[in-house]
């Protein structure tokens, strides 16, 4: 999937004039934000709960490689097999050998984002494979060829007249209306391929390391299709999915499902343990559990965004976000979108192509206040434009330019000292005679000419603050 | 292991411990979770607590099961248990009824209760590959699938099924309507206490390979943030509690 994170300001601009886009968005904040603020409202204890999580992220994380091995160990005792990618590439051709053993024809898939990220679908595509998404969203979205508009509602930007013209396209027959009736002769096109299926992907919600359990939340049951139906099970997952015990997994739904969409508990929380026992009414008897690192590992080396690997992807700093509603989820251009988008996809991608994802945040913090592990999203966003202009390990280029280190030195400079910022003043307040109108300034001259672009600036003022405070405190004493 | 051991080493390499000799063990085994020591003293509260409760617990789960998008009836004899099963699954128009092999479903006699209205009922037993063909067919076709619950949490309005022997991950899957029967004595305060259960189980060597925790309808808000019931799982559910 070839990323598009370097075109944010005009697919942002596209998004903001479209009428239908922007309605479709609406519901964010209503929906999703207001469900998320009662069912933390309603669970006891949900600030602990977050702590605690967070701990046991963090702690986690940290001794990566030993849980990760824990959890290997265990699922390939309860018969699984596990496969370590390095990056997309070695993973999905680890499926696709997989597929080519077995003679697989058809995969059914449950929503994953890691298998967008690795672009699976048109790897599979390309091996004479056919992938099917049966999570409805995630159908829908695969059927236009696009990535998903957001963690958790993939096909957030369709309206119902879109997805009826898809729908009948698609399947053929009459042209529904209702969402009911859409979904149900979605429903009907999908069942068919769940019996044909000879391979199920799934993602991972979590992976418990002392029990070798994937878990996986699902509302529609197209996941306990995928692990129930097929011959072959295979899960992917992001390396930083694991969590060491399953007594963490109350404290983690809790916080995931609550987070995402308010309700108590999605309607399937789907636990499995490697292959169906020899006992076993039905399951799958092949399970292979496909590891990934695709770049966190540059997340995981850099300390100040090891915590972008704490993420549960549940999707509320999308919908908190001022600029996420407005923007939507295709601006950002990859995969992962919203303010964890605007750290995660630079980092997986590349940095100096997402110049500007770091800086489509106003740094206001609401990500960081709904964010079920306190995920500083603010701090990150800000680390890497410091990273971008002072030529870090993540820029790809060398430093600022000349002239604006130059600037910003001498600005350093001068507000450390009362004599300079004096005269700086004194020399604005010249310099901006002949451009001040109705004491704003409307247009700056280059290379300053982008500040006044979108917005005006107030002039210098005739008279500096520090001499109004000092005649305002002489005043006083004198007075007092 | 080639893949495991780059893999490994690309994350020590990452975190700054690719030093020879450097611990990769955490200070111990569960760290901040709880400690796999006192797991079958917090398991054997948990039952207990469960039982002492069992009044309020009953009561509790009726609420978030029925605020869930559950059916709740709650019957205090098996008779009626099967009665009320039969008059759903003719509310449906049912002329199949899959069920689970809980003991439960044969002690209230479901198949003779649906029998009588005419309603054919099969039981989901392991069998041969071509045994389990013909399952999946018949769920597919089924109006209902019934079963029992290993575990219900008053918490969450959920019952938790094991895939185990002799019970299939299909019947709550497949029919369009699912009917769940839970005895007062599997009803567990919350998700914490399930948790404790499962991970108990799983050091006395049973933990099975499946366990599904289903909580109401199969449910999607995927077309204009409107709630669809119904889309791949059941639409209609029903929690028969049993007294």
């Amino acid at each position: 999937m070839k990323p598009k994170t370097g075109d944010f300001n005009r697919a942002a601009a596209s998004a903001l004039a479209d009428a239908d886009v922007q309605r479709n968005m609406r519901g964010l904040y209503d929906g999703f934000h207001m469900a998320r603020e009662r069912a933390a409202e309603a669970t006891p204890n949900w600030e602990d709960l977050r702590d605690r999580a967070r701990a046991v992220k963090a702690h986690t994380i940290e001794y990566l490689d030993h849980y990760l091995g824990m959890a290997a160990e265990n699922v390939e005792r309860a018969g699984g097999k596990v496969f370590f990618a390095k990056d997309a590439d070695e993973a999905s051709r680890y499926i696709l050998d997989l597929a080519a053993a077995r003679g697989v024809k058809t995969v059914i898939k449950s929503k994953s984002m890691l298998s967008e990220e690795m672009g699976l679908n048109a790897r599979l595509e390309e091996a004479g494979v056919e992938p099917v998404e049966t999570d409805l969203g995630e159908y829908l979205i695969q059927l236009r060829g696009e990535t998903p508009y957001h963690i958790v509602a993939p096909a957030l930007h369709l309206s119902k007249e879109q997805v009826a013209d898809l729908l009948q396209e698609e399947i053929g027959g009459p042209r529904y209306e209702r969402a009911e009736d859409l979904t149900a002769a979605a429903r009907e096109q999908l069942r068919g391929k769940f019996f044909e299926a000879d391979m199920g992907i799934t993602g991972a919600n979590f992976l418990v390391a002392e029990t070798g359990t994937l878990v996986l939340v699902t509302n529609e049951g197209n996941g306990r299709m995928c692990t129930s139906m097929p011959k072959v099970h295979v899960a992917i997952m992001g390396m930083e999915k694991v969590v060491p015990s399953m007594e963490d997994m109350g404290m983690f739904l809790r916080l995931l499902i609550r987070s995402a969409t308010g309700q108590r508990l999605s309607s399937y929380v789907t636990l499995v343990n490697g292959v169906r026992r020899d006992d076993d009414v039905d399951g799958p008897e092949e399970f292979h559990l496909v590891v990934v690192d695709n770049g966190r590992s540059k997340m995981l080396a850099d300390p100040a965004l090891r915590e972008a690997l704490y993420c549960l992807r549940c999707g509320a700093c999308l919908n908190a976000c001022p600029v996420y509603r407005k923007v939507g989820g295709h601006s950002y251009g990859w995969v992962y979108s919203g303010p964890i988008g605007a750290v995660v996809s630079p980092m997986l991608t590349s940095l100096p192509d997402a110049k500007d994802l770091p800086y489509a945040s106003s740094l206001c913090g609401a990500c960081r206040e709904v964010c079920p592990v306190r995920i500083d999203i603010p701090r990150m966003l800000l680390h890497m434009r410091s990273d971008l202009a002072e030529g870090g390990p993540h820029s790809g280029s060398p430093r600022a330019s000349l002239a604006e280190r130059l600037t910003m030195k001498a600005w350093r400079l001068a507000v450390a000292r009362p004599w300079m910022l004096r005269l700086a003043n004194r020399l604005a307040r010249l310099a901006q005679r002949p451009l001040v109108k109705d004491g704003r300034l409307r247009k700056l001259p280059p290379p300053l000419s982008a500040w006044t672009r979108h917005r005006t600036f107030p002039a210098v003022a005739s008279r500096p603050f520090r001499d109004r405070w000092r005649s305002e405190l002489r005043k006083s004493r004198r007075d007092g | 292991m080639a893949d495991r051991q780059a893999f490994m080493a690309s994350i020590r390499r990452a975190l700054g411990r690719d030093a020879p000799g450097a611990s990769v063990q955490p200070p111990s085994e569960t760290a901040l979770s709880l400690d796999p020591a006192d797991l079958d003293a917090r398991a054997r509260a948990a039952a207990n607590d469960a039982s002492e409760r069992s009044d309020e617990l009953m009561d509790a789960l009726a609420r978030s099961a029925a605020s869930a998008g559950w059916k709740v009836a709650r019957v205090s004899t098996l008779e009626e248990a099967a009665g009320y099963i039969r008059s759903a699954a003719l509310d449906v128009e049912a002329k199949t009824v899959v069920r689970s092999a809980h003991e439960l479903l044969d002690s209230m006699g479901i198949d003779a209760a649906l029998a009588n209205v005419g309603i054919r009922a099969e039981t989901m037993t392991a069998g041969d590959e071509s045994g389990r063909e013909a399952l999946r067919e018949t769920a597919f076709h089924a109006e209902m699938g019934v079963t029992g619950a290993d575990y219900a949490i008053a918490e969450t309005g959920s019952v938790a099924l094991l895939a185990r022997a002799e019970v299939s991950r299909l019947v709550a899957l497949l029919p369009p309507a699912h009917v769940a029967v839970v005895e007062r004595a599997i009803v567990l305060p919350s998700l914490d206490e399930l948790f404790t259960l499962r991970r108990g189980a799983f050091y006395d060597g049973n933990l099975g390979s499946y366990m599904n925790i289903i909580t109401g309808p199969s449910r999607s808000a995927d077309i204009e943030q409107t709630l669809v019931t119904g889309v791949h799982g059941p639409g209609e559910v029903h929690m028969v509690l049993l007294e």
